[in-house]
């Protein structure tokens, strides 16, 4: 037997109906899918974007405002620590590297980050895509998405905190903070990181000093870049990283550089808490969006019982035809699943859809790129409510099963 | 049971249509059974072509209901040749009904969104995946027979005469033995009404089908062989007038 024939009939004469009901459920599962990847993503983005980021130091007061600062370059103004601590993490045996972080500089809404030249290429992971590595001060290398160009001069300007300027563009606020008499030349560009350092200008930490009038942190005016710092005065910083040599290492300097005046800490530690927050959140999302897709499902369950009963006349003609009982069962039950299944199928499209225009947003907004994917948590979401609606519309296909052919006819 | 039969093939031949002490209730609003139908003895020769007259609610339906199967009556039986029709279990009543009957309703029944070949060859789509080429040649005579030219038109678009045209052809689609027919001529005017009554009569003959046909339209039944009156005593048949 072959009830398509019928069952293409049964959703012409719905038409605009089905088209409604396939756009309901459509909905229904694409705002579970988004929500479900959009969390993941998050999760996923924020750990890679803390990847070089093993160890922080910094002075005490809050870790969340650290790592917000130090990895995710929200400007905030922080207290420094003695830049001393460079010199002396990096003779600790059990440092691979220890890079500082001088933040608080923007240039055309770009962060301008000062550090040094193995930081800057991610302790050698990051080859330039353009251009070359700074290697003297006043030089500068691009993150991915800075609107500079090679060659460009950059004038920073001292940013203030809780002002949020547009990229790419020197307001006015900023223009009356400018460091007269300064100026970075352009002279690479780092490929894609997908973290927010694809905004920021790198520069030497040296340069940074030098900028605010500190000194360059060594003895001589044409000292080699990066540690050892042996001026007589070294300059505090707001950060440092630290790449220990072993797990142990780890733990041996967080528990070290706890006292005597800092804070470390591992910025995973700042992020389980705040994923365990996110993920509070994102599982009363999913449960909304599952009682949601429930409800649109009962709605359209319902819907489809009345448009049964209404047809009944045209089943017990089918089945004075000499159409079997299964056949009218089927011509019921493929139409309403095959409803619910296009509702999914489009839904998951939708779902990715959304996901990518508001991690668009979200990039823009913090410059986190989030990957997009569809988890098997989602598959499984879609496949649940398929299961189900498939399920359910056995309900008016049964009754149409029994139904009595000669009530049927009779109208 | 009747020789098992592809579509595009002739049905086995007519046989003796009989009812044998049936009896049919029916409960009414307030719950007390009266009696629907009583026929002690009724028999219909192969190939006879036999119309029946009667009021309203007089029983007509439920008859060719029962002639093909669709409920059991509550006493009796209906046989068609050796085949206990009433006591058929579910699945075999089916079959049988999908091979040896077609039925042609007042109120035609089409699927208003398929177009006439699709209407026509429905009955193939019970029984196989695909329709045969066999099965598109045969839906396309029976129409031109009917007198339908576009077989591509949906029937939502078609005339009131033209639909039961339709029905008609998806009646005799399977080559049924048995054809029944509830006031096919009801809802017509008379003109097409004379047409297609004149259509539905001659083709049974021409296929050896016996034809039931129940109605009020005094020319349809003057075209069939016997007439029956049910609702006054036992069922007998005359000749038409």
């Amino acid at each position: 037997m072959n009830p398509l024939p019928m069952v293409i009939a049964d959703l012409r004469a719905l038409r605009w109906t089905a088209a409604a009901i396939v756009a309901l459920v459509a909905l229904a599962v694409a705002i579970g899918v988004a929500i479900g990847a959009q969390e993941r993503g998050l999760r996923q983005a924020s750990a890679r974007a803390a990847d070089d980021f093993d160890l922080l130091i910094g002075a005490p007061g809050s870790q969340t405002q650290l790592v917000m600062s130090a990895i995710y370059l929200q400007p905030e103004a922080l207290p420094l620590i003695d830049g001393r601590l460079i010199n002396e993490l990096s003779r600790d045996p059990r440092v691979a590297a220890v890079a500082p972080l001088a933040f608080g500089d923007i240039a055309r809404g770009h962060p301008v980050i000062g550090t040094t030249l193995a930081f800057a290429g991610r302790w050698g992971r990051l080859q330039p895509s353009e251009g070359r590595l700074f290697t003297r001060e006043g030089e500068a290398v691009l993150g991915a998405d800075v609107t500079y160009r090679l060659g460009d001069k950059i004038e920073p300007s001292h940013a203030i905190a809780g002002h949020w300027p547009k990229r790419g563009v020197a307001d006015a606020e900023e223009a009356s903070h400018r460091h007269e008499g300064h100026a970075y030349v352009a002279v690479g560009r780092l490929p894609r990181l997908g973290s927010p350092f694809d905004r920021a200008i790198l520069v030497p930490v040296e340069s940074v000093w030098e900028v605010h009038g500190l000194g360059n942190g060594h003895a001589g005016e044409d000292a080699a870049l990066g540690p050892p710092f042996d001026g007589q005065r070294i300059p505090g910083v707001p950060a440092l990283v630290v790449k220990p040599r072993a797990v142990a290492d780890a733990y041996a300097l967080r528990a070290r550089y706890r006292q005597g005046g800092t804070m470390a800490f591992f910025p995973a530690e700042v992020l389980v808490g705040l994923y365990r927050t996110l993920g509070d959140v994102g599982q009363v999302l999913s449960v909304a969006s599952v009682l949601n897709a429930v409800l649109i499902l009962a709605a359209i369950f319902l819907l489809l019982v009345a448009v049964t009963g209404l047809r009944r006349r045209r089943y017990a003609v089918l089945r004075a035809l000499g159409a079997p009982r299964a056949y009218v069962l089927l011509v019921v039950w493929l139409g309403m699943a095959g409803l619910v299944a296009a509702g999914c199928l489009a839904g998951l499209g939708l779902g990715a859809a959304a996901t990518l225009a508001v991690s668009g947003l979200f990039e823009a907004q913090t410059g986190l790129r989030l990957s997009f994917a569809l988890g098997r948590p989602e598959l499984a979401q879609v496949g649940l409510i398929l299961l189900l609606g498939s399920l359910a519309a056995l309900i008016p296909a049964a009754l149409s099963y029994r139904q009595s052919i000669t009530a049927g006819l009779r109208g | 049971m009747p020789a098992s039969t592809a579509s595009e093939q002739p049905a086995g031949a007519a046989r003796q249509l009989r009812f044998s002490g049936v009896q049919v209730d029916h409960r009414d609003g307030d719950g007390r059974p009266f009696r629907v139908l009583d026929v002690p003895e009724f028999t219909v020769a192969p190939g006879a072509l036999i119309g029946l007259r009667g009021p309203s609610g007089s029983g007509k339906t439920s008859l060719l209901h029962l002639a093909a199967g669709l409920f059991s009556p509550d006493a009796g039986s209906v046989g068609w040749g050796d085949v206990a029709i009433s006591t058929l279990p579910g699945a075999a009543r089916d079959r049988w009904r999908r091979e040896t009957v077609g039925f042609v309703f007042q109120d035609f029944h089409l699927v208003p969104e398929l177009d006439v070949l699709a209407n026509v060859t429905l009955p193939a789509s019970f029984s196989g995946w695909r329709r045969t080429a066999g099965q598109v040649a045969r839906a396309t005579a029976l129409a031109r027979r009917m007198g339908l030219a576009d077989l591509r038109r949906r029937a939502a678009v078609l005339s009131r005469g033209e639909q039961q045209r339709v029905a008609i052809a998806r009646a005799l689609f399977n080559a049924p033995a048995l054809i029944l027919a509830d006031e096919p001529t009801a809802s017509l005017d008379p003109a097409h009404a004379a047409e297609v009554g004149a259509l539905l009569v001659e083709i049974a003959a021409e296929s050896g089908a016996t034809l039931l046909c129940a109605s009020h339209d005094q020319a349809l039944l003057a075209r069939m062989q016997h007439v029956v009156a049910i609702g006054d005593g036992p069922l007998h048949l005359k000749e038409a007038a």
